[in-house]
């Protein structure tokens, strides 16, 4: 039985009825009126100047409206951090890689637009291409940006401790290089916009976006606008998984073309556009050293790693700092040091995908751990819980765990798996293995330096009714968040659910950073808890006077007003709520007040009852260089086993069942923490065994269908148990803290370590294809022959 | 050059003009304003598009608008009743199975389909069944929890 | 995603599909359940001035098991195949082919015929249909012919048909006492996925249980479905059992020629011939050992 009203249940979703019945609008559901259609000239080649660009045969074209190339867009650079801000608009002297966006065109239909982009005339000159990290850090290969010498795009050294000196005194050290594939989220939904400029230079942009805040920002800096006359607003969104988190170039596109011809423009990526521009995960190659004492615990770990990029920045340089900093945790490790390097090359950008750096980094070392442990011959899970820090436990580069659920957690799946029953026991070909990892809730820092609040909320109520509107601008993207912030509200004000009206992802809202990093529920959670509080605070107020009793003893639930004293006469405030209602035959006649006459005393009071609620995490973090990132108010974490079949005959794996537990504080809505869950597997189980994106020796993406690029299909999940383990962070409104991206962080490794325990056969490279898994035992097998 | 067809959508008979190049989830969207069925990839890989044509569940980004017509078409729009939801549509929003929602009109429609053509079908089946329409957000757990737990007339 | 401009042709009949073929050759392709086509003019691989839509022509939907040998019009669809009683006891293979083609969605557009004349190296149903010693039939203005399915494929999306030509019908001859099939196809994951290999075998017994007559026939591993000729070879007058399909399934992988591509290398396409050979062998042999 909870201790809470409205949170910490299982609730129906406030968007789910219209999107079971195809009401729940999208950005390519819409239509404006005069509306055009606008199309990209993308870059057909990896690498070349361009000599010239001819425009006149598309904007000759009857019903073209606007054709514009970096002439018109101007050349403010731009990016995701200010720090790394290297792409323009529209290339002007040369294009980086295959999709490139070169000019954008709005016509009347699809068709013409379309037309036009081919009649664009450009003349390249072809320049030397590189696709490896390899050949882009050999001498002499050709520069990217010429600010970045060697395409080096970032590099991170840090060190926290004595590494070397701590290696020398290790009983046992393990070295391991590990390699994931740069990955594509493949949400469902491309990316699409409508821009709208209208004649008072009031620029209204709606796009399937995570962030309407850092899209509005980019918009008004990069078209020289007022950022107060530009307003996103996103519709309901085919998920994200951190690829719409940054402003895209259809956005940008669209914009520009709109102020030209002052009429709505939509734009879309079909599939294939939506693989060549990319923006997901990183390929990286880790190679780590860790040393432990023959007991299992963990003394030091030394890490390179190198990040295949692609062009441009994108989110790259948080990625090389993540790929680094999210192994402080959750072991107690004394010693790290870790060299990063972000390698520019001509693929499309890689950015953040769920789970940022963390993802493949985690995987590594995870895997390390267990061979680590077999050696050993303690217990896997033994050797984590050895090592496990506990709440209030600080990692050597200062992240601070204020709560930590992890010991929870593997007990959990341990119990639930039947780890101790089938661990060792299975038959040859038959593996379980398990994994622990942990990631931020919410980046403790924007992405542009600044004094702002991550997420600013307004909850007003009705004049009359009693309902409470929620405004925020944060953005519901699929993971639950309206209903997060509805049952948020709900509970801080003391009404039912039914009784809140949210509205989300519109800029003029208010100040939201939006969905990524795993933020929303943790920062944005406490800015409506403020604002509803607030709100609820100023009807006590009105309350307290008109019947003379001290707030105090006043209480509001289930939309009924609580009193902790006898006699408390409200019968004129009744009265005189039920004269404003002549004719109503709904007045409330006996029974408690109710929370719509209390509203309406309020307002009649006060007049409208708006409370306001805001939320910054306070200063976190060391004081080195690149502390900012990774540091977090606070951390969900996760352990998972995975049960696993190999056919070592084909090397095809089967995933039996998966057991996950995760520590998100608190449960605000228990069926969406579980569905985050499960949906992190799938896409964890997507990489380990099948996701790769693909290039020809042109740089063009092979693969980029659904049907060559392989995500999980309902025939290849398991089973998922899910277990909720509740920490109670202390950071978190109600104890709450993030699920979406902390919950990714074992899958890759758990199945790793099942695979080697049913075949005795490590792998080192995803994904776990059958042709990889075939290849490694027959290697293996020769190594024991020979 | 555009032809008219005639053809019944969610008991509704229409009768428009459509040119031999229109595919069947275009003259839907764009033409007839029943948005609901989604485009995720117009190649047939992903599902989002599903309706039921004559019956059968199929990807109406792969179907011509032509071939469509004399035809009878159910589309997410048409499971609705005069008294709420579809039970399929209710079972996913009771059991969570709808997250960012793309997918969900063209997975209900496959469920749908299944329950047709099969009750009581065991979690093999309804894989089976639904392997056609993809998911990035759910893991598809609780969209077998939600096709399981439809009432079925025994 | 726009589709090329065309114009578009329903015939109701297979004579007034011969018709409006003859008049337009290789400017038209034929249409049936659209999923090779639609794709194949989406990415722009193919745009025909005309599309001559044959699903609606009933004699093209039939399946007739009541003669010699099993009649499958060209238009019968994938997804009736994979539930077919008849295919299921029959031509069990070609139902199991059917099963893993695609997804449900697909299989309820795609049609036998546009598994055959799309000519995939990668298809689902021309090992299994090669394997029983299926037949096509081939009409024109001019008449019909029935050609071997063996001789039907020239290399991947090339047909023996000629442009005016349109498969109508796939003919099986009835299948003798104690034979039996199998299919096994194996790609990345387990849903929606394009094959890396495909093998469907066939053998047939004498009354003394040794094997009178057997076809292995391989996909995904050449430009057409290549027979595996001396591991057929070899089993012929050997009395079934694991070591000689594993021995034949090493002859199959030598007959087999695979290319490195991007979806796998061919040394791995070579090695798993051997292994669904064997399994497809041992599939074959336990339904021969059932089947009068």
């Amino acid at each position: 039985m909870s201790e809470y009203t409205v949170i910490n249940s299982r609730a129906v979703r406030v968007d789910t009825p219209d999107k079971a019945t195809g009401k729940a609008v999208f950005i390519d559901d819409m239509t404006m009126p005069g509306m055009l259609y606008g199309a990209l000239l993308q870059s057909p080649l990896a690498h070349a100047r361009i000599v010239s660009i001819d425009t006149s045969k598309a904007r000759n074209l009857p019903g073209v409206k606007s054709v514009v190339t970096a002439e018109e867009a101007g050349l403010v650079k731009y990016g995701v951090s200010p720090a790394r801000y290297d792409e323009t608009l529209f290339c002007h002297e040369k294009v980086r890689y295959v999709g490139d966006d070169i000019a954008a065109v709005a016509a009347v239909d699809m068709e013409t637009a379309l037309k036009a982009v081919s009649l664009i005339d450009v003349v390249y000159e072809e320049l030397p291409a590189v696709f490896t990290i390899e050949e882009a850090m050999k001498a002499g290969a050709p520069v990217l940006h010429d600010n970045y010498p060697g395409n080096i795009c970032a590099e991170v050294h840090s060190e926290f401790g004595n590494v070397e000196e701590a290696l020398a005194n290790c009983d046992l050290i393990k070295t391991t290089t590990f390699k994931n594939k740069r990955q594509d989220a493949a949400f469902i939904e491309p990316q699409g916009c409508i821009a709208s400029y209208d004649l008072s230079g009031n620029l209204t942009l709606y796009s399937s976006t995570q962030v309407p805040h850092y899209v509005q920002r980019t918009v008004a800096m990069v078209l020289k606008l007022p950022v107060g006359k530009v307003r996103v607003i996103k519709p309901y969104v085919g998920a994200g998984f951190g690829i719409k988190a940054s402003a895209n170039p259809l956005e940008l596109s669209a914009c520009l073309l709109s102020m030209k011809t002052g009429k709505p423009v939509k734009m879309n990526y079909n599939r294939e556009q939506v693989f060549q521009y990319g923006r997901a995960r990183h390929q990286f190659t880790h190679t780590m050293t860790t040393g432990v004492k023959k007991d299992g615990t963990i003394i030091a770990l030394k890490h390179l790693c190198y990040l295949d990029g692609g062009a441009y920045s994108s989110f790259g340089i948080a990625t090389v700092y993540y790929a680094g900093s999210l192994l402080g945790g959750p072991y107690k490790l004394p010693n790290m040091k870790y060299d990063g390097y972000r390698i520019y090359n001509n693929k499309p950008a890689c950015g953040a995908m769920r789970g940022h750096g963390g993802v493949a980094a985690r995987a590594c070392w995870e895997q390390q751990l267990d061979m680590i442990a077999e050696e050993l011959k303690i217990s896997p899970i033994e050797l984590r819980l050895k090592n496990m820090m506990v709440a209030g436990d600080v990692t050597c580069n200062d992240l601070n765990m204020s709560s930590l659920g992890m010991k929870e957690c593997i007990e959990a799946v341990k119990d639930g798996s039947e780890w101790t029953a089938k661990k060792g026991k299975l038959p040859k070909g038959k593996g379980i293995g398990m994994a622990c990892g942990f990631f931020v809730s919410g980046a403790g820092y924007p992405i542009y330096r600044s004094d702002t609040f991550h997420g600013t909320v307004i909850v007003k109520l009705t004049e009359d009714g009693g309902t409470a509107l929620v405004y925020t601008a944060s953005a519901e993207i699929g993971q639950g968040s309206d209903t997060t912030f509805a049952m948020i509200a709900a509970e801080a004000l003391g009404i039912r659910l039914e009784d809140v009206r949210l509205e989300s992802g519109d800029t003029d809202f208010g100040v939201d950073l939006g969905a990524y990093s795993s933020r929303q529920t943790l920062m944005t959670g406490h800015a409506v808890k403020e604002a509803a509080e607030d709100a609820r605070r100023q009807v006590l107020e009105v309350l307290a006077k008109e019947l003379n009793v001290p707030i105090e003893n006043m209480d509001i639930k289930n939309s009924l007003v609580e009193f902790k004293q006898e006699n408390v006469d409200f019968t004129g405030l009744r009265t005189r709520y039920s004269k404003e209602h002549r004719g109503w035959n709904d007045n409330p006649a006996d029974g408690p007040l109710t929370f719509r006459e209390a509203s309406r005393i309020a307002y009649l009071s006060k007049g409208s009852i708006v409370g306001t609620g805001k939320y910054k995490p306070p200063e976190l973090g060391g004081k080195y260089k690149g502390a900012t990132v990774g540091t977090s108010p606070a951390y969900g974490c996760s352990a998972q086993i995975a049960e696993v079949t190999v056919d070592e005959e084909t090397g095809q794996i089967t995933v039996d069942r998966i057991t996950d537990a995760h520590d998100c504080g608190l449960a605000i809505n228990v069926t969406s923490v579980e569905g985050q869950m499960e949906g992190s597997v799938s896409m964890g189980l997507g990489e380990a065994l099948f996701e790769e994106v693909k290039f020809d020796n042109k740089g063009h993406v092979i693969n980029a269908d659904l049907a060559e690029y392989k995500i999980p299909t309902m025939l290849d999940m398991p089973q998922i148990k899910t277990i909720i383990v509740e920490s109670n962070e202390p950071n978190g409104p109600f104890g709450a803290k993030e699920v979406g991206e902390g919950a990714i962080m074992p899958t890759i490794p758990a199945i790793l370590n099942a695979v080697y325990d049913a075949i005795g056969v490590r792998i080192h490279e995803l994904p776990m294809t059958p042709e990889r898994v075939y290849l490694a035992i027959q290697e293996a097998k020769k190594g024991k022959t020979s | 050059m555009k032809k008219l067809i005639n053809l019944t959508i969610n008991d509704q008979h229409y009768e428009v003009a459509v040119e031999p190049n229109q595919t069947l989830v275009d003259l839907l969207r764009y033409q007839l304003g029943l948005t609901g069925t989604k485009k995720g990839c117009e190649m047939g890989d992903c599902g989002s598009c599903t309706v039921i044509l004559d019956g059968k569940a199929v990807n109406s980004c792969l179907v011509l608008a032509l071939q469509a017509d004399g035809r009878s078409i159910q589309t997410i729009e048409g499971l609705e009743t005069g008294e709420g939801l579809h039970p399929v549509q209710e079972a996913f929003v009771e059991k969570g199975a709808i997250q960012c929602g793309f997918c969900s009109s063209g997975m209900i429609l496959s469920a749908k389909n299944l329950l047709d053509q099969k009750s009581n079908p065991s979690e093999t089946e309804i894989r089976r069944a639904l392997a056609g329409n993809l998911c990035r957000c759910t893991g598809y757990q609780k969209i077998i929890e939600a096709v399981k737990s439809v009432p079925q007339a025994n | 995603m726009l589709l090329p401009k065309f114009d578009f042709h329903e015939p109701k009949t297979l004579n007034e599909a011969c018709q409006i073929l003859a008049a337009y050759g290789v400017k038209a392709k034929l249409i049936a359940g659209g999923t090779d086509l639609m794709v194949n003019m989406k990415k722009k691989i193919l745009s025909p001035e005309q599309v001559i839509s044959i699903s609606r022509i009933g004699e093209l939907k039939k399946l007739d098991t009541s003669g010699d040998s099993i009649r499958i019009g060209s238009c019968f669809t994938v997804a009736d195949l994979s539930t077919s009683d008849a295919i299921q006891k029959h031509l069990s293979a070609l139902g199991e082919g059917a099963k893993n083609l695609g997804t449900p969605l697909i299989r309820n557009l795609a049609t036998i015929g546009g598994n055959l004349g799309s000519a995939r190296p990668a298809a689902d149903l021309p090992p299994a249909l090669m394997a029983y010693g299926a037949q096509v039939v081939l009409n024109s203005l001019s008449g019909e012919r029935t050609l071997s399915l063996d001789k039907f494929f020239l290399g991947p999306g090339f047909t023996a048909a000629k442009p005016d030509e349109i498969l109508s019908e796939i003919q099986i001859p009835s299948l003798p006492p104690h034979s039996g099939a199998g299919y096994i196809n194996i790609g990345v994951r387990k849903g929606q996925d394009c094959n890396l290999v495909n093998v469907a075998s066939f053998i047939a017994l004498d009354t003394d249980g040794t094997i009178r007559n057997a076809r292995i026939v391989m996909g995904c591993v050449g430009p057409i479905p290549l027979r595996a000729s001396s591991a057929e070879k070899m089993l012929i007058g050997q009395k079934p059992e694991s070591a000689l399909f594993a021995r034949a399934g090493a002859a199959a992988s030598l007959d087999s020629t695979p290319i490195d591509d991007f979806r796998g290398t061919a040394a791995y396409k070579r090695d798993m011939v051997g292994v669904l050979t064997r399994r497809t062998l041992d599939i074959a042999f336990r339904e021969a050992t059932h089947r009068q």
